[in-house]
């Protein structure tokens, strides 16, 4: 099997046959990330030597990349933000921590879109992150580059984070796995903030059991996080296999069906919903039991600018550490004022000043109640009607998006007035801290599309367990673009 | 339509700018943005619902046991600032 | 003439091990910059984990003020931007201060005064700023120290009322040991709100605030100062403004720093990072137990119940650890008063002298009360007592092993004393003529010999009984 495809386990077994060596591990993904770097601009630093500690896990001698806005004692992280350029962090985030103690090899830090605050994998400071499957098209953000390093074979696994469907939505479009478990589940220590409550740690995998291996290992409490929770030492290997017969899956009604669409010009998003309507059947055949459920259409509009709001105003808190004083780029200036409104202006890209002023215009005073605390009250609707359809049914399953990745220039980060859900709904994933997993489901137009599941707070195990038996029948395991490197 | 002014002010008050281009990007996004937030103020019965601020609360949390622990020295503290001073970090005069 | 309204907002600095949101080191340092963790430089990624012992500590403050507590503990964020505020927000409270609606009870002058505390909410220092010519330095020793903020309502009226307040929450402060409140190392800190209205007036008057006034005496000084000023405005016709103004210590007068008119915006909303954490009924309970009695109620005590003088009082509760002692010297078994004769006099003294503060103290409660137990028992005298208990500290000794290695009791014997003093009267016949010539105060000459002969252990009562009966039997027999 190419190195490209391989799992966790794959690789694992090589290893641990002795057919390959951690440290030649190391130099196929080390060469192939230099080679998929100049195509496609994923990373912001790769790491040029093999640093692997002794251990012995599951992942040892595995090589993987990070996301950018992990702190990495040593090593440069700028969240692919001016503001952050030249920054060494002086101590690391827990998730690297975890990784650097199972032995887990690190090949390079990977572009987001700026600060993570974007969706599209074009607004890092040092350019836009391609799709692997078509150099035209996007690769989705913001874990852009952990994207582009899973979709192009370079790493078996890649950490991103995930705020409103920063980890799946990519992965939906790159033709990977996708898994953001609990909130709480995984220590956001050191991850950069965007929305803290919105903000998970996730990952990209070749395939679903990876995830289950990734969150084994990532997942448990931490001294500096209070958010995270205490470990339920479950190995959520042990029952991906289990038996969902009888399982109920449900989706939302009226979106879901290209039906709904009769005078859609798209054809893409026709066959993408068409193909989600066979993946059903699939899953109905396998023993699922999936149906449709009318959700509130007013509460599914909402989703857009409820996360707008709370990620924007969250995010304008967030970020005002990043002053230029004691980190970061100095601006110029006599005055103190003068020295941080100059790092600041330098730093941020209009994108990111745009957000943090709609951000701090929602915290005003005047606005907190009919915008912020408005927001924070439809969330509380959507978690409420989701947490309730959680006690009939075991999951959501939805299309993880509408299409395939779209082309560079028909898509922008500028808000559109029309807001669609079919893009936007993953965010209740994030809400509610729900366990949310992608996975590729077909083919169309020679592209990836993908579908989500979703489940209850704290159903991680049973989240990755019907997505591995879905990942079973849709065959879809190891998707990689075929003639990427030729 | 949010006046430019009004923008520019609270830009100020984040500490950075931008220019005039921009201001009127702004202009236009927040046209768009306050018709969308204009949805949620609709939604029925939305007043007696409680703001919800964490994804759920399990009050499984408990509080830190006083104990110290120190993993930085003044030496990383001042790493990543050439803007120092018998071990502190140099800025221009603070003037109260 | 115009009344004065007062409000006053006191910074606390709690005592912990560790930081309010980091395991950094809370102390009072001099290496800049050797306490902190990334959490206290708000480093991207950093997360705020709360302090169990700083919770603690701020609801106790808060019971002890008489406030409400709230079912659970949540934080909030005040935003802006400050080069001493290195995340660029604070977290504190106030959605669910850990204290609302308190009141302390402070003596001014003689009559007791209520003072209505709006809230009581826990929350984190700043970096320190050290200013020179042209520029200044920022030392993060200081930054997420765990800080209390007490608020007042605007309910004094005048700087005594205000000075007596901050004397009174100190002692709170002290006796809950919550914080060691020492204002030169900048632990307590007062801001200090201030109107003037006429009598006649229903709505207060308009509202100048003084930041950052850390010694009492500067509190009262900017107080009367600030009276004076706005008196003389009001009087002339004009118009307070609302302003913050700075007080200086050279001049004792205040400046004005800033109008109001722009009031800053802090964007409070809900720290996200910290989750709530219930407040349990016998957790409540468990702090409840642990606040002593404060100062004013044990004056009150030693007053009332004790009999003491109100200055004797004030001595004694003037620190908790005094008063601790003191009342544990009493639960042996001393008479009050006595208990305090001795407390203030012997040991107080002591202390003072030996530069030591009764925790560092050697002699036990059970020690001195076991010696003052022999005194009212008359087997040594109050003299011995005292030289006992000194060479007991000296000597790093339990008194009472000293008393029996010396064998130093107090002789009560007359068949062992009347020898003595026979012995005394004959060996100075000159004294003996005085007391013939009819002055019966050459006894005391006679005790002081007797007192010599048996080193000091004689009864001094006893002695002077049979000294009386022997000189007048001498008299009486014509010898």
């Amino acid at each position: 099997m190419e190195f490209t495809k391989m799992t966790i386990d794959d690789l694992k077994q090589q290893l641990n046959e002795a057919k390959i060596s951690p440290k030649e591990l190391y130099n196929t993904s080390l060469a192939l990330s230099k080679k998929a770097h100049e195509k496609l601009n994923i990373f912001e630093t790769i790491i040029d030597d093999f640093q692997m500690e002794d251990a012995n896990s599951r992942i040892s001698g595995i090589p993987y990349a990070l996301k950018d806005n992990f702190s990495t004692k040593g090593i440069l992280t700028t969240a692919s933000s001016n503001i952050l350029n030249g920054y060494i962090p002086v101590y690391d985030a827990t998730v690297y921590k975890k990784l650097k103690e199972a032995g887990a090899v690190l090949v390079g830090k990977t572009i987001l879109d700026e600060l993570a605050m974007g969706g599209t994998g074009t607004t890092g400071h040092t350019g836009t992150v391609h799709n692997p499957w078509h150099m035209d098209r996007l690769m989705g953000g913001s874990s852009a580059g952990s994207a582009a390093a899973v979709a192009s074979g370079i790493v078996p696994f890649a950490i991103g984070s995930d705020t409103g469907d920063s980890v799946r939505k990519p992965a939906a479009l790159g033709g990977i796995v996708g898994f953001k478990p609990s909130y709480g589940r995984i220590s956001r220590y050191g991850l950069f903030a965007f929305a803290s409550s919105l903000d998970h740690v996730a990952y990209f995998t070749r395939c679903v059991k990876d995830s289950a291996i990734l969150t084994n290992i990532l997942k448990g409490q931490d001294e500096y996080d209070m958010t995270s929770l205490e470990d339920d030492n479950l190995d959520y290997t042990l029952t991906l296999n289990d038996d969902i017969k009888g399982k109920k899956l449900f989706y939302f009604k009226d979106i879901c069906d290209p039906a709904y669409y009769p005078n859609s010009s798209d054809e893409t998003m026709i066959e993408t919903l068409t193909k989600f309507q066979e993946t059903l059947d699939k899953c109905r055949k396998l023993g699922f039991i999936i149906e449709e459920v009318s959700f509130d259409k007013e509460l599914l509009n909402a989703i857009y600018p409820t996360y707008m709001i709370i990620s924007c105003a969250e995010a304008t808190s967030n970020n005002a550490n990043l002053t230029g004083i004691q980190f970061g780029p100095r601006g110029e200036g006599d005055s103190i004022d003068e020295i941080m409104l100059n790092a600041r202006t330098k730093g941020f890209s209009e994108l990111i000043k745009r957000r943090f002023i709609l951000g701090s215009y929602i915290l005003q005073k005047e606005n907190q109640e009919k915008l912020f605390l408005n927001a924070a009250r439809i969330r509380r609707l959507i978690v409420d009607k989701m947490t309730e359809l959680f006690k009939t049914y075991d999951g959501l399953i939805m299309p993880a998006s509408s299409n395939i990745a779209p082309k560079f220039n028909d898509s922008s980060d500028r808000l559109s007035e029309e807001y669609l859900i079919l893009e936007n709904h993953l965010a209740i994933g994030n809400f509610g801290g729900f366990p949310s997993i992608t996975l590729p489901s077909g083919i169309v137009k020679e592209m990836p599309v993908a579908i989500n599941i979703t489940g209850p707070v704290f159903g991680d195990k049973d989240i990755l367990n019907i997505a591995y038996k879905i990942e079973e029948i849709l065959g879809f395991k190891g998707l990689v673009k075929d003639d990427f490197y030729v | 339509m949010i006046e430019k002014d009004k923008l520019k002010d609270y830009a100020r008050k984040l500490m950075f700018e931008m220019n005039e281009e921009e201001y009127e990007t702004l202009q236009k996004e927040f046209e768009v943005i306050l018709k969308q937030i204009a949805l949620i103020d609709n939604i029925k019965g939305i007043k007696d619902v409680k703001p919800m601020t964490f994804p759920y609360i399990a009050y499984k949390a408990t509080f830190r046991e006083d104990e110290v622990k120190q993993e930085i020295d003044a030496e990383e503290v001042l790493s990543n600032t050439i803007h120092q001073y018998q071990d502190q970090v140099r800025v221009p005069k603070v003037v109260e | 003439m115009y009344k004065v309204v007062i409000g006053l907002e006191v910074h606390c600095e709690l005592q912990t091990k560790s930081k309010n949101f980091s395991t950094a080191k809370n102390t009072f340092s001099s290496k800049p910059n050797e306490n902190v963790m990334p959490v206290d430089l708000g480093l991207p990624g950093i997360l705020p984990y709360v302090n169990k012992e700083a919770v603690y500590k701020a609801i106790k403050t808060a019971m002890a003020l008489n406030c409400s507590i709230p079912d659970e503990v949540i934080f909030d964020r005040k935003n802006y931007f400050y080069p001493d505020l290195p995340k660029g927000y604070q977290i504190t409270q106030v959605t669910k201060p850990v204290g609302r609606k308190g009141y302390l009870d402070i003596v001014v002058g003689d009559s007791i005064k209520r003072v209505d505390i709006h809230q009581l909410h826990l929350e984190e220092d700043t970096a320190s700023l050290e200013h020179f010519n042209n520029f200044s330095l920022l030392d993060y020793n200081r930054s997420g120290i765990p800080l209390m903020e007490i608020v007042t309502e605007p309910c004094m009226e005048s700087a005594d009322e205000a000075i007596a307040f901050l004397e009174t929450l100190r002692s709170v402060f002290l006796y809950c040991n919550v914080s060691e409140a020492d204002s030169k190392k900048g632990q307590m800190r007062c801001d200090v709100n201030i109107s003037l209205m006429k009598d006649t007036d229903t709505e207060l008057g308009t509202k100048v605030e003084m930041k950052n006034i850390n010694a009492f005496n500067k509190v009262r000084s900017s107080i009367e100062y600030e009276i004076k000023r706005q008196t003389a405005i009001l009087e002339k016709g004009g118009k307070v403004e609302q302003e913050t103004r700075r007080y200086s210590d050279e001049d004792e007068k205040t400046y004005a720093m800033r109008k109001k008119v722009d009031a800053i915006d802090y964007k409070y909303f809900i720290e996200p990072n910290l989750p709530p954490v219930k407040l349990t009924d016998s957790y409540l309970a468990e702090i409840k137990q642990e606040i002593p009695k404060l100062q004013h109620e044990r004056i009150h005590i030693y007053t009332n119940t004790y009999g003491l003088s109100l200055y004797d009082a004030n001595i004694l509760a003037k620190e908790k650890e005094v008063s601790d002692y003191y009342n544990d010297v009493i639960s042996y078994g001393t008479e009050e008063k006595m208990a305090a004769n001795w407390v203030i006099t012997v040991i107080l003294g002591s202390l003072n002298k030996l530069n030591l503060t009764i925790s560092e103290f050697k002699i036990t409660p059970l020690m001195l009360a076991n010696v003052l137990k022999l005194v009212n028992q008359n087997e040594i005298s109050v003299n011995n007592a005292k030289k006992i208990l000194y060479q007991a500290m000296d000597l790093n000794k339990d008194p009472m092993i000293i008393i029996k290695e010396n064998n130093i009791k107090q002789i009560d014997d007359e068949e062992v004393l009347l020898p003595k003093v026979k012995e005394a009267i004959d060996e100075n016949n000159d004294v003996y003529m005085q007391y013939l010539e009819g002055k019966d105060y050459v006894a005391n000459f006679f005790i002081g010999k007797v007192m010599a002969k048996t080193n000091r252990q004689a009864n001094p009562a006893i002695t002077l009984k049979i000294v009386k009966e022997e000189l007048e039997r001498r008299k009486n027999s014509g010898n």
